[in-house]
């Protein structure tokens, strides 16, 4: 035996740890804590990736169903967000009577401008719609009725704006009111539900992940069970022997959330292509709503944080009843 | 030093285990607990790792102490001790350096003095070359070194065995319990419970001699036949 080993075993030191920075103690109990976690789930590397694959799944649904969302908002964006009401007047209306209604419609709450079209400027634009230009050549008269154009104010209610046009509908010389916005509003109202549906596949989804984090620590610690008297027999407090569980919790979440990042990734890269072409049909209107950089740093944190949290839940109940 | 002034323990059930017990064993001394099956050595070792708590009575370590120990001292406790167990209590998925290093990471020593201290220690037990592997590929009395590494890597002021040659041949055995009286020659107090009446004449040492839980012989090391 050389020397320095001879004093290395000699000369009982009982409290060296208080003579060293608590806070390189501290970095060097969580160093060894995080890599041992780690090597444990790469000891069973089977087991480990099938936990980490049904979590990442899970996360990914909730991501998924968020791209498709904001693509079909970009969608109806592309198709027009402006709430146009035509009003068609009677066809014995003249276009004083036409500028007159629309000085007073200009009045009314709620309306941000109003445009006055021509029988004229109707039959052009029909003109160069496809299919129509032949079969209007052959009318001896215009039939077509002069037409008001209301831009609702942004941001109006639904309400105000079905005001509006029951208004509108009881104007003297008005035929009919269509509100072209209509269907933007259902469609609002549709995404509103969708968002509020992510929300809830979300914290579903999340309280899954806290599960099955819980649940696979549960396994280990009881598997373990032998290894952890050893630890306490030799002076381990709880916060060691519980914190490689913690970490293994951060890891489950951690590689889990870079799943469904990469799975919604993947989503993304496959939908790319057929809505560029679906975007060439509006004239190049319509942008893929991709995952925002913020969301794909987000998920994997959070998830990490989940998986942190179920591991922190379990481990402080199975550890309390081993001790 | 270790001092039982007093002590007893009775089990749930009802059964003594040790009954008014009161010795001492002087700081660098090495003694043998020894007595038939049930005559409460083992429980008198997990008194003094408070494993078990005393019925009655007082057990200090080095003027602390032990009964006035909370919950949450006893790590602090079991880290100022060197434990060896008769079934060794190594993880069998850790090498023997893994081992023999767990109770320096539990007491937050830096790496690079880790390392060297471990080597030291299987050193000290004749297994410098075995540090890469399991344990499962050792044979019995080497797993036992291993677990007497362990036991000293930290220093401990104390060392306490249970029953350490217990599954050994006698020459093995000879050769653990001279690794043990060398602890106790730099300065350990080393405290173990035995049955092998033949062993522990050869080494010449204290015996405390316990039947049904009560002290019927102290025999100093120089009365030793």
């Amino acid at each position: 035996m050389t020397a320095s080993n001879e004093a290395a075993v000699q000369a009982p030191a009982r409290s060296e740890r208080s003579h060293r920075r608590p806070v390189a103690s501290w970095r060097e109990h969580h160093g060894w804590s995080a890599s041992a976690s780690l090597r444990r789930l790469g000891a069973k590397p089977v087991g480990s990736l099938l936990t980490i694959a049904v979590m990442g799944l899970a996360l990914a649904l909730p991501l998924a169903f968020y791209l498709l969302l904001s693509n079909v908002q970009s969608l109806g964006d592309a198709l027009g967000r402006n709430q146009v009401i035509n009003v068609f007047l009677k066809t014995d209306q003249v276009a004083s009577n036409a500028q007159l209604l629309a000085k007073q419609i200009e009045q009314h709450d709620g309306v941000a401008s109003v445009t006055v079209k021509t029988p004229q400027q109707g039959m052009e634009e029909l003109s160069k719609m496809q299919g129509f230009s032949d079969s209007l050549h052959a009318l001896d008269d215009n039939p077509l009725p002069y037409v008001l154009e209301v831009q609702p104010q942004d941001g109006i209610s639904a309400d105000t704006v079905s005001h509006l046009i029951d208004d509108l509908r009881s104007m003297q010389g008005v035929d009919m009111v269509q509100d072209s916005g209509a269907w933007r509003q259902r469609l609002d109202a549709l995404l509103d539900v969708g968002d509020r549906a992510v929300l809830i596949l979300a914290a579903m989804f999340a309280l899954a992940v806290l599960l099955v984090v819980g649940n696979t620590v549960r396994v280990d610690i009881t598997s373990r069970a032998e290894e952890i008297g050893v630890l306490k027999l030799i002076g381990a407090s709880r916060a060691f022997v519980r914190r490689p569980y913690l970490y293994a919790g951060i890891w489950y979440g951690l590689f889990s959330g870079l799943l469904a990042v990469g799975l919604a990734l993947a989503i993304e890269l496959a939908l790319a292509e057929p809505v560029a072409r679906l975007s060439q049909v509006y004239e190049g209107k319509l942008h893929v709503g991709g995952l925002p950089p913020w969301l794909l740093l987000a998920v994997p944190v959070a998830a990490a944080f989940l998986g942190w949290l179920g591991a922190r839940l379990v481990s402080a109940w199975q550890l309390r009843r081993a001790a | 030093m270790i001092r039982f002034d007093q002590v007893s323990k009775r089990y749930e059930g009802g059964h003594e285990a040790l009954s008014q017990l009161t010795f001492e064993v002087a700081k660098g001394e090495m003694a043998f607990v020894t007595g038939h099956s049930g005559a409460g050595k083992s429980t008198l070792l997990k008194l003094l790792a408070l494993i078990e708590r005393p019925s009655h009575g007082h057990i200090s370590l080095d003027g602390q102490s032990l009964t006035k120990i909370g919950q949450g001292g006893i790590p602090k406790l079991r880290r100022s001790l060197g434990m060896v167990f008769q079934d060794h209590r190594l993880l069998m998925d850790r090498t023997v350096f893994a081992n023999v290093e767990l109770p320096l990471v539990i007491g937050g020593i830096a790496p690079q003095e880790r390392g060297r201290r471990v080597r030291a220690a299987l050193e000290k037990v004749g297994l410098l070359d075995y540090e890469r592997q399991l344990p499962a590929s050792l044979s019995t009395g080497e797993q036992q070194r291993v677990g007497i590494a362990r036991a000293i890597v930290a220093k401990p002021s104390v060392l306490i065995a249970d029953e350490p040659t217990g599954n050994l041949d006698p020459q093995l055995a000879v050769e653990i319990m001279s690794l043990f009286a060398e602890f106790q020659q730099i300065g350990t107090t080393v405290l173990i419970a035995s049955h092998d009446l033949p062993l522990i004449k050869r080494m010449k040492k204290r015996v405390v001699v316990l039947d049904h839980g009560r002290l019927v012989a102290d025999v100093a090391a120089e009365e030793v036949l």
